[in-house]
């Protein structure tokens, strides 16, 4: 019913059993793509425009599976190698059913992606120019690596890490964490408006800031600042309840 | 609770127990968002007209005179729709275009629609809503005669011509 | 004999066992000696499965959450008319209730129609209402969209147009209030509850701030909502948060926050 082209059983040399599978989607008409895992997942940009996963199964084939398919809570596997993939409107719908398997998904890099892990899943986003929205729901962490924004990313628990090698100036950058640490850098000439809080945890900047001062008095608060780098751009929030905030100079 | 039958459900609703109407969402408001969805291609105004078709079951509640559910409820989504089409004519020239309008969008979106639901699209609207309503839905030929107002013998027969319909136009472009 | 006397009409039953069992059998026998009903019924076999397996789409989350606070809404009106009813004996009660039914249905019909007349009307009087600011208005038309954006940096960037307006009006604020208690994302919740947190004073956001004390999940959100209700001392705020402590999955530091300042408030 649906046209889903199926190229099954590509075998890759990693060591003797290593068998990895690649699944191949069409991106015709789709505006995001939303990947939704309970494991760890990565996700790469490259130079094709459709969506690939090579799912990272080690090897041991479940022989008691053969003739089976993977059920999840949130659908089965239509894809033959453990996710469930559906488009709905314009969005295309990428779940990993499987709950200990970590897999790593390419896309063009100019692809709107969103990446929600809900358990210990970590997630690595890299090198895309497009909008990026991560949540790392429990106890997963985010690492988003030379992209451009804008992003949107929070985590409860885990650490979240963000490197721009540019930054678009279309729309806010928000990046939360509840009790992790954020680290965050910048090429040293970005224009942005800041926007740094952190309810209990500290906030460190090789950045100047300026902050709208009162007769030349900077704002001593370490918890709340506010201010502008390079006369000012797009929003830029980064937000903690209890960890620490890095934000450095690239 | 899950073990009363929907007119069970919904007589306590037209008594005042507005909770019931929320089993009674959960069970039936996927239905009927697919119906609109199958019927419009419109995943938002579906979203939208099924929150309607609730809220006019709360709100008419008093006139539910203990018939088949399913029958009630399709109804009223049926008007909504009816009621959306009018609303909107102006913007769209005439109601009737509907249908090929669809067409035209899943030539511009493709793989939004199965080959089935693009054979559909081009049934007459009242054949492509029988058809949705007695296979997508699973409705009986008695609660379709009470939906379309109609005798169950007279909706065996238009289902079936709409069936043959379907069977040409699938099988001319596959 | 058989041969002219085709079973087309009889297949689609015969696929969905609806047959009696002597139709059946004449299908059957029908079937081994004429092709062309053969071949019908494979045909209507395949649209059969065509249609099972058409998948079901599933429709967002949000309009359960809207339908149910319809709902209450719709609970609190009731308790109102109650003891109206209750006035009027029983007798009398009896002798309403078909007419009532009458008039319902009625109202069901014609219902839609004039509903969507008069939520025209009600619109018509906004825009008029706007008009007196025409700048105020493309920014709020600009707002209200990028709020409905499927970005959630845009629906951030809508949120933050609030600064652009000294004195919101309602649709902004009601706009506000959807995102702070129905945006999936955690960003443009937070981004939210902070923006509205300027209008704590207004009766309205500070029951949706009190609704979304009882919602929301992540704490992030959870503080500032706290320290946002306890500064202005709300005492509605004491159950929900009494019942946040309860929950084992609150986090400690929001038991923490709760514990020392639901003192302040009684």
């Amino acid at each position: 019913m649906k046209k889903i082209i199926l190229f099954i059983v590509f075998a890759t040399i990693v060591n003797l059993t290593a068998i990895a599978q690649d699944y191949h989607q069409s991106l015709e008409g789709i505006e995001w793509v939303k990947i939704e895992s309970k494991s760890s997942i990565i996700v790469k940009a490259y130079d094709k425009n459709e969506l690939l996963i090579k799912a990272g199964n080690r090897g041991e084939i479940n022989e008691k599976a053969k003739g089976l398919r993977l059920v999840g809570e949130d659908g089965t596997d239509n894809t033959n190698i453990g996710f469930y993939v559906i488009k709905e409107g314009n969005n295309l719908i990428v779940r990993n059913l499987k709950k200990n398997e970590h897999a790593i998904i390419y896309l063009p890099a100019s692809q709107n992606i969103s990446v929600k892990t809900t358990w210990h899943g970590d997630i690595n986003i890299f090198n895309f120019t497009s909008e990026i929205e991560a949540t790392a729901e429990l106890n997963g962490s985010v690492a988003i690596k030379d992209v451009t924004g804008p992003i949107t990313a929070n985590s409860l628990n885990g650490e979240v890490q963000v490197s721009f090698s540019k930054v678009s100036q279309k729309s806010p950058i928000t990046i939360y964490s509840t009790n992790g640490e954020l680290e965050i850098s910048l090429p040293k000439n970005t224009p942005a408006d800041l926007s740094l809080y952190s309810t209990n945890g500290d906030i460190y900047t090789n950045f100047d800031i300026s902050t709208p001062s009162k007769k030349g008095m900077r704002s001593v608060s370490s918890k709340k600042i506010k201010g502008t780098i390079n006369k000012g751009g797009v929003n830029i929030k980064l937000n903690t309840t209890n960890g620490n905030i890095y934000l450095r100079k690239r | 609770m899950n073990t009363l039958t929907d007119e069970d459900l919904m007589q306590k609703v037209s008594y005042g127990d507005l909770d019931m109407l929320k089993v009674l969402f959960e069970r039936h408001h996927k239905h009927i968002f697919n119906f609109l969805y199958k019927m419009s291609g419109d995943k938002m105004l579906s979203e939208d007209l099924t929150q309607d078709v609730f809220y006019k079951v709360m709100q008419y509640r008093a006139s539910y005179n203990n018939g088949k559910f399913v029958s009630w409820l399709f109804t009223i989504a049926r008007n909504s729709l009816k009621t959306h089409y009018t609303r909107t004519k102006e913007q769209h020239d005439d109601i009737k275009l509907e249908g090929h309008q669809l067409i035209e969008k899943q030539s511009n979106e493709q793989e939004e629609y199965s080959h089935l639901q693009i054979a559909l699209n081009k049934l007459k609207t009242s054949d492509r809503e029988l058809l949705i309503l007695n296979r997508f839905q699973e409705i009986k030929y008695a609660e379709l005669a009470e939906i379309k107002g109609s005798t169950p013998g007279a909706i065996k027969t238009k289902v079936n011509r709409a069936l043959q319909k379907l069977r040409t136009i699938y099988f001319e472009n596959i | 004999m058989m041969k002219k006397n085709h079973i087309t009409e009889l297949i689609p039953e015969y696929l969905d066992g609806l047959l009696s069992q002597s139709q059946k059998e004449e299908v059957r026998l029908h079937l081994k000696e004429c092709e062309s009903c053969l071949k019908e019924l494979e045909e209507y076999k395949t649209i059969f499965n065509a249609f099972e397996e058409e998948k079901e789409v599933i429709p967002s989350e949000h309009i359960k959450t809207n339908f149910f606070e319809q709902i209450e809404i719709e609970k609190q009106k009731e308790s109102k008319v109650v003891p109206l009813i209750n006035r009027t004996s029983n007798q009398k009660k009896i002798w309403l209730l078909p007419i009532m039914k009458i008039a319902a249905s009625i109202l069901l019909l014609i219902g839609g129609y004039a509903l969507g007349n008069y939520q025209q009307e009600q619109k018509g009087n906004h825009k008029i209402a706007q008009l007196q600011e025409k700048t105020q208005k493309i920014k709020q038309t600009a707002m209200l969209s990028l709020i409905g954006n499927k970005s959630a940096s845009k629906r951030i960037q809508g949120v933050n147009y609030i600064d652009e307006f000294s004195n919101p009006d309602e649709a902004i604020v009601a706009a506000l209030v959807d995102r702070m208690l129905y945006d999936e994302n955690t960003n443009v919740r937070l981004t939210a509850v902070e923006a509205l947190s300027n209008f704590i004073t207004s009766e309205e956001v500070k029951n949706a701030f009190i609704k979304a004390l009882k919602i929301e999940k992540a704490p992030a959100i959870q503080i500032i909502i706290i320290q946002v209700l306890v500064k202005i001392q709300e005492k509605k705020a004491i159950i929900p948060m009494k019942k946040l402590l309860e929950q084992n999955e609150t986090q400690p530091f929001i038991k923490e926050q709760i514990k020392s300042s639901i003192i302040n408030i009684v």
